[in-house]
């Protein structure tokens, strides 16, 4: 984990939103789920995240609630709004362009 | 925008929230981190830096403030914060609640059933044993007895009651008092309870009359003073519909007019608890009361001030004596084989006479017994919290992880068990409401009297017990007291456990390991030996009622129907009784369904039918002593209406009149015991009652019946023909031909015709004053047996509980054994293995401790000894089968498993 690389810029937005388009979920989730799916490469710094969460819910892309977690715990739960729907959806396909032009050109051989 | 930016848009309270909302959102970010951290495998302290490092510089400050805080923040609550804490303590104990309705019910339910029986028996302690007695400081009331010789207690004659208070000095007041039963005359004739009593009665309680004025005390001066009477409240209102003007208005008592001079307070109704009417009892004529040996009244005496209860006892014992020596015994003492034992006097506290000695011992039993039921509810309980911890043991490590403190967590937990206690308290009100109205229902006078609990003072009875103030706040005290009970040891057994090793298992694994595992076997131990306890005492009792209703009392009550009346002294000319009584049956005879009729002058199993002294006329009396026999007053036709055997000579017939020779027949017991070897048929005996002192010939004997309580072998009994001796006391005796209690408005029209002036009362069917008899028997083995029962499903519960958690913690364990070959049978056996240990080691506490402790219900038991070898054996056999039974499903379970998903699992 210590020796994954670190984000790109601009990149956790359009992560968090990915993680919130498949339901609500509290912070702690959110960086859980990223892990899980990133099998551990994706190391999310907590402070950043949450610097990101109150960003865009300051932007209006997610909102956020008080809820009961399954255990009873009170956490602050972020869903997706429309706005943040569509912005995952271009900001999402750029970056997959990026990634895959990036990924062409790395996979290039010299000689 | 960053965040900081954005605070200083919102107004100074939105800020204040949305800080707060952060600090919240990021506390419980940390404690997930740790937990997944420590899960991982790092120490506490580490995890904490990480998750905190992780955070980042922009929010370090905060995430370390909240380490701090979490740690700090047990020392620096002030009250108001600690009450807000407890108000949240209460809201998450009350949600935890609310997501588990089966948990919350059951134990509810088990709380309610437990609680409320307790407060149901206390009430009736409190009204019974420890309410304080409705007079005026009633700690310097005192009861005043005659001693005679082998602890017999003798009231007083009016001789004897003047001699002693002249004599005293203790006494700031002294009262005699009596009471029996007066026929109200007049319109609709209406027996009525009174109290004969002296003037000074009302002062020495304390009680100052509602309207009109008390017994001057002049009236005491000398017998055959003016007839003179108080009523009670009730009275006044009943016949007198509350007319102000009553007093000095005449009350027709006896066919004798008495002057109302007062009514009493509300509630007042004597010592006796049931008194109508007082009388003077200086009313009666000199020759009545100076007979120095008529002896039947009681003296209460409220001490001088300064006059200690001790003085007051060895005054009585000094008096005693002078008073026996003051008045010798007509003709000497009757026992004359021996120096005539001297009387002497006793006085008790009025307190300590309250009720009957066995009353008292069966309510303590009963108490007892309640108690341990609400035990076991709590070893229950506590099993179930400590389940609970294992299952949350994850989330309270965390907190420990985090810094809270243990004392912190405790309090949580012991809330939420709090929580649960109350709302147990709440519904046991229910159960204790219903509980109160059944016992307070209850007819104690008669009943108590024909069990032979005789004693006590009227006014404390069961129709005292109610939900009080007093219940509530033994309720509530014993609520908190079992909500800490089963809620601190889980408690503070939870927070115990190690940290590291519980972060790491993720709450599905080998749980709390050894130590939780014994202290909840320990406690299905208690369980067992405490339901075995109780199981064993209502087997004993239950065996007792059977031996009493097994018992033959010398009758047949089938279909026999009773009914008393009283003819008011001079309403009929003596000459004309024995026509009355023979005119009486005729009429009754007449009617349809009536198949037999007869008159007797006291039940059967009455328990306090009249008695005297035999003597013989072959005999000196020196060689008998005081031959004591029943003596009863029957028509003819009596023993064929009760089916008494005959059992040699004849019986009564219509020719033993007055003027014929006086005749008696006598029953097995005194045959056997006063002519031993002798042919009682023909000797001549006396008897000294109804004019028989002059002798009579035995014409027959017949079979025992029980006139005492129904657990007492019959004594020597007399009986005497009504048309040889006139007697003013009857009872109708009706054998009928279908259901005998149908009959009853027929008789009573009968005796109506016949002597409209004499009033019919109560009027029962033999079966049901033989059930009567055996009432306080039944009582005790049916809520014994109710709270056995409860016991048992308790117990039952708890062992299936304990066992099913063990297996699901061993599910592991089993996989491997069954991949390596074992059997289902042989894990089926490893578990009942389990359950079995525990039920023996429960059992034998539990004979050891029900030895101990059924030696209580000794005098409660009839025929059984408290170590009857069947009630145990049977009673332990029960109890393991229950337990057995309820480890068979765990231990199906067990061998049920597969072991691939066990192993995997694991």
């Amino acid at each position: 984990m210590a020796d994954a690389p670190p984000l790109l810029k601009g990149t956790l937005d359009i992560l968090v939103l990915k993680a919130l388009s498949w339901g609500p979920m509290h912070g702690f989730e959110i960086v859980s789920w990223l892990e899980q799916r990133s099998s551990g490469s994706v190391d999310v710094d907590d402070g950043a995240l949450y610097y990101a969460l109150h960003r865009m819910e300051e932007r209006g892309l997610i909102e956020s609630e008080w809820r009961l977690t399954g255990n009873n715990r009170k956490a602050r739960y972020y869903r997706m709004r429309a706005p943040g729907r569509v912005y995952l959806k271009s900001a999402g396909a750029s970056l997959e362009r990026y990634a895959r032009a990036l990924a062409d050109i790395l996979a290039l051989r010299t000689g | 925008m960053s965040d900081s930016r954005r605070l200083f848009h919102l107004d100074p309270l939105r800020r204040k929230l949305a800080r707060q909302e952060m600090r919240d959102e990021l506390a419980f970010h940390v404690e997930e981190r740790v937990a997944q951290l420590i899960a991982r495998g790092l120490s506490p302290e580490t995890a904490r830096a990480e998750a905190i490092r992780r955070l980042g510089p922009e929010y370090a400050n905060t995430g370390e403030a909240l380490g701090r805080s979490a740690a700090l923040k047990e020392r620096r609550l002030d009250v108001r914060e600690r009450l807000r804490e407890f108000g949240d303590d209460i809201r998450y104990a009350v949600r935890g609640l609310a997501t588990r309705p089966g948990f919350t019910a059951i134990a509810v339910l088990t709380l309610g059933i437990g609680i409320g029986a307790n407060t149901a028996i206390y009430s009736a302690v409190d009204a019974l044993l420890l309410r304080s007695l409705p007079f005026v400081e009633p700690g310097r009331l005192l009861d005043i007895v005659q001693t005679s010789g082998d602890d017999g207690k003798q009231p007083w004659s009016y001789p004897k009651y003047t001699f002693f208070r002249d004599q005293q000095r203790s006494y700031a007041a002294l009262a005699a008092h009596s009471s029996s039963q007066s026929i109200l005359t007049g319109a609709d004739p209406e027996r009525v309870p009174v109290e004969e009593v002296t003037a000074a009665y009302l002062p020495t309680l304390g009680i100052r009359v509602a309207r009109g004025r008390d017994f001057p005390m002049e009236l005491d001066a000398a017998p055959g003073a003016q007839r003179v009477a108080l009523i009670s409240d009730a009275l006044w209102q009943r016949r007198f519909n509350a007319d102000p003007s009553v007093v000095g208005r005449s009350l027709g008592l006896n066919n004798q007019p008495w002057e109302i001079i007062g009514v009493l307070p509300p509630g007042f109704r004597g010592l006796s608890g049931r008194a109508e009417v007082l009388l003077n009892l200086s009313a009666r004529s000199a020759e009545e009361l100076n007979e120095p040996w008529s002896m039947e009244f009681s003296l209460i005496g409220r001490l001088k001030d300064g006059v200690t209860i001790e003085q007051a006892r060895s005054e009585a014992g000094l008096i005693g004596p002078r008073v026996y020596d003051a008045f010798p015994m007509a003709g000497g003492s009757l026992t004359t084989s021996k120096a005539p034992e001297k009387w002497s006097a006793e006085a008790r506290p009025l307190d300590t006479i309250r009720v009957a000695s066995g009353l008292r011992r069966s309510l303590l039993v009963l108490f007892g017994a309640v108690g341990m039921v609400l035990l076991i509810a709590c070893v229950n309980l506590a099993n179930l919290l400590v389940a609970r911890a294992v299952a949350r043991k994850r989330e309270i490590a965390v907190r420990l992880a985090l810094g809270a403190g243990r004392g912190r967590l405790v309090r949580l937990l012991v809330t939420e068990s709090l929580v649960l206690a109350l709302m147990g308290g709440a519904a046991s009100l229910l159960v204790a409401l219903g509980g109160t109205r059944a016992l307070s229902a209850i007819n104690p006078q008669e009943t108590l009297r024909v069990q032979g609990l005789t004693g006590g003072i009227g006014a404390v009875g069961f129709e005292g017990i109610r939900l009080d103030t007093s219940a509530l706040v033994f309720t509530f005290v014993v609520t908190v007291a079992v909500g800490l009970l089963f809620g601190l040891a889980p408690a503070l057994g939870a927070t115990r456990t190690g940290l590291v090793a519980d972060l790491k298992d993720g709450g599905s694994g080998a749980g709390f390991g050894r130590r939780v595992g014994a202290s909840r076997r320990l406690l299905v131990v208690t369980e067992v030996a405490l339901a075995l306890v109780l199981l064993a005492g209502s087997g004993l009792m239950i065996r007792s009622l059977g031996n009493l209703l097994n018992v033959d009392p010398g009758f047949d009550a089938h279909d026999v129907l009773t009914l008393r009346l009283s003819v008011p002294p001079g309403e009929l000319a003596p000459d004309s009784m024995p026509g009355f009584y023979e005119q009486l049956q005729a009429e009754i005879g007449g009617v349809p369904g009536v198949e037999q009729v007869a008159l007797a002058d006291c039940p059967p199993l009455n328990n306090g039918c009249n008695g005297t002294i035999m003597t013989f006329a072959d005999r000196p009396q020196s060689a008998t002593g005081n031959a004591m026999v029943g003596v009863h007053w029957v028509s003819p036709g009596w023993f064929g209406v009760m089916r008494v055997p005959l059992r040699r000579g004849r019986g009564f017939s219509d020719s033993d009149r007055l003027n014929a020779p006086k005749v008696v027949v006598i029953n097995e017991a005194a045959a056997r015991q006063y002519f031993g070897g002798e042919d009682p048929i023909g000797k001549r005996v006396a008897i000294y009652q109804g004019g028989f002192h002059t002798g009579a010939e035995v014409i027959g004997i017949v079979g025992d019946v029980r006139y005492g309580t129904i657990d007492s072998t019959a004594r020597p009994d007399v009986y005497i023909a009504y048309g040889q001796s006139r007697l003013s006391r009857m009872m109708v005796f009706v054998r009928a031909t279908g259901d005998p209690s149908a009959l009853a408005p027929a008789v009573r029209a009968a005796v109506r015709r016949i002597a409209p002036y004499a009033p019919v009362f109560d009027a029962r069917t033999m079966p049901s004053r033989v059930a009567t008899a055996s009432a306080q028997t039944r009582f005790s083995a049916v809520l014994l047996g109710f709270f056995a029962i409860v016991a048992v499903s308790l117990a039952v519960m708890g062992i299936y509980g304990v066992l099913s958690f063990a297996v699901a913690q061993r599910t592991g364990e089993i996989g491997i054994r069954m991949a390596l070959g074992a059997e289902r049978g042989r894990v089926l056996a490893l578990v009942l293995r389990d359950a079995a240990t525990l039920a023996v080691i429960g059992l034998t506490i539990g004979v050891a401790a029900t030895l101990a402790m059924t030696r209580v219900l000794r005098t409660m038991l009839f025929e059984v000894t408290t170590t009857d070898p069947l009630t145990y054996v049977g009673m332990v056999v029960v109890l393991g089968i229950a337990v057995m039974v309820a480890s068979w499903i765990p231990a199906r379970r067990a061998s049920r498993v597969d072991p691939v998903v066990a192993l995997r699992k694991g």
